[in-house]
């Protein structure tokens, strides 16, 4: 981080992190308010809680109301367990079983498609309008690490 | 004494509180296990890409349950109901603050999200588009029908969002969240193969993208490892993607007449 100087997020070396149970509490309340804000969409144009409050987050980190230190180590923390996370999820196709019997192999087959086809298109489409930006804008599209 | 005296039932209910007689230290600790065995197995294979440890995880677990349902007599779908749900559940909630965690990553390439966001959201909204047409082709190609096809249409929206809209569509619910759950898998497992395969290095942006919307949380978490860009560009593109889904899909579905 400190490599890139136009950075404009603090550099996380000037705060000693926020205590973990502080960070909890952020995570807590974020989450019980995009909780109470959910059920206001409507039903056809759903919002669920976890990805309202991955915006609420980001906007309070931009307004600069809530600061990297505050959050980073439980956020960090929560990132590296994804994986594991997920294997509810993927416990949870037991109670499929029957539906992957029926039609099974050629529903497998077209989900495996189809991820392989949103990475691909998606970063191709990318690469695309990154191409328009440099070569018809002028633009620089050079990012670092 | 029956299996449900030691492991809970959480689909009978105590006939004196009327409280669910589900228990969920099952299910937490056969989590644990089934993933620690896959982590192990993943090393001790050198990184082979079947042994990735949420892999192995979800199939040894599906593999015990179905055993273990049959050595007591019952049906799989029952005993996963009853003996291992609380327990998932409780770990399965934990998803709702890794996913906001995302925020992070997000705000720490917040440099590369200004400068780029018009293309960001171009990309991913014709991006879409495109895959969409390709779901439509691959479906009708492998013979499913429009059920099916309308429950492939959402998955590149995060569970929550791709169930309603799919069943909004005429789709099938359950094989939406199963496709959404294969995303991850297949992501998580695929996902270094996919790049090297595709070239997908040279553009951290695009890559990135592709990650958060194939892959969801767990596609994100990915990329999160794999450079500051990749893991910031992966948790814009859940957001986006999500509500991009909720807008087009359903124009998208009547024109192609899946759904009337």
């Amino acid at each position: 981080m400190a490599s890139n100087a136009k950075n404009e997020t603090p550099a996380t070396e000037e705060h000693e992190a926020a205590p973990i149970l502080q960070q909890m509490g952020i995570f807590g309340a974020i989450l019980f308010v995009s909780s109470l804000i959910s059920p206001l969409f409507p039903a056809t144009f759903p919002v669920p809680t976890p990805v309202l409050g991955l915006v609420i987050l980001y906007v309070l980190l931009c307004a600069k109301i809530v600061k990297l230190y505050q959050v980073e180590k439980m956020a960090d923390f929560l990132v590296g367990l994804i994986a594991f996370l997920f294997v509810p999820s993927g416990i949870q196709l037991t109670a499929s079983l029957d539906i992957m019997k029926e039609s099974g192999v050629q529903i497998v087959a077209v989900v495996v498609l189809v991820t392989i086809i949103m990475l691909v298109s998606i970063a191709y489409t990318t690469a695309g309008f990154m191409w328009i930006s440099r070569h018809v804008f002028h633009r620089d599209t050079h990012v670092e690490e | 004494m029956t299996w449900a005296t030691f492991l809970g039932n959480a689909l009978e209910k105590n006939p004196v509180t009327g409280a669910s007689m589900g228990q969920a230290f099952f299910g937490i600790f056969l989590s644990l296990v089934v993933f620690l065995i896959g982590q192990w197995l993943f090393k001790i294979g050198k990184g082979f890409f079947l042994f990735q440890p949420l892999f192995v995880g979800m199939v040894l677990g599906i593999a015990v349950l179905v055993v273990m349902a049959k050595w007591f007599g019952v049906s799989a779908t029952y005993f996963y109901q009853a003996a291992y749900k609380p327990g998932g559940d409780i770990l399965f909630w934990f998803l709702n603050p890794a996913t906001i965690a995302f925020a992070v990553p997000l705000y720490r390439r917040n440099d590369v999200v200004k400068r780029f966001w018009l293309e960001i959201v171009l990309s991913l909204f014709v991006g879409l588009i495109i895959s969409l047409f390709l779901t439509v082709g691959v479906s009708r190609l492998f013979g499913l029908n429009n059920v099916v096809t309308a429950s492939m249409l959402t998955q590149a929206a995060t569970t929550a969002i791709a169930m309603p809209v799919a069943g909004a569509i005429g789709g099938n619910t359950a094989i939406t969240a199963m496709a959404c759950i294969l995303n991850a898998v297949i992501i998580y497992a695929l996902a270094s193969i996919l790049i090297k395969f595709f070239r997908l290095n040279a553009d951290p942006v695009g890559a990135g993208l592709g990650l958060g919307t194939a892959g969801h949380a767990v596609g994100t978490a990915k990329a999160v490892q794999l450079g500051s860009i990749q893991g910031s560009m992966a948790s814009i593109a859940v957001v986006v993607i999500s509500i991009f889904i909720d807008l087009v899909v359903p124009t998208f579905a009547r024109m192609m007449g899946i759904f009337h």
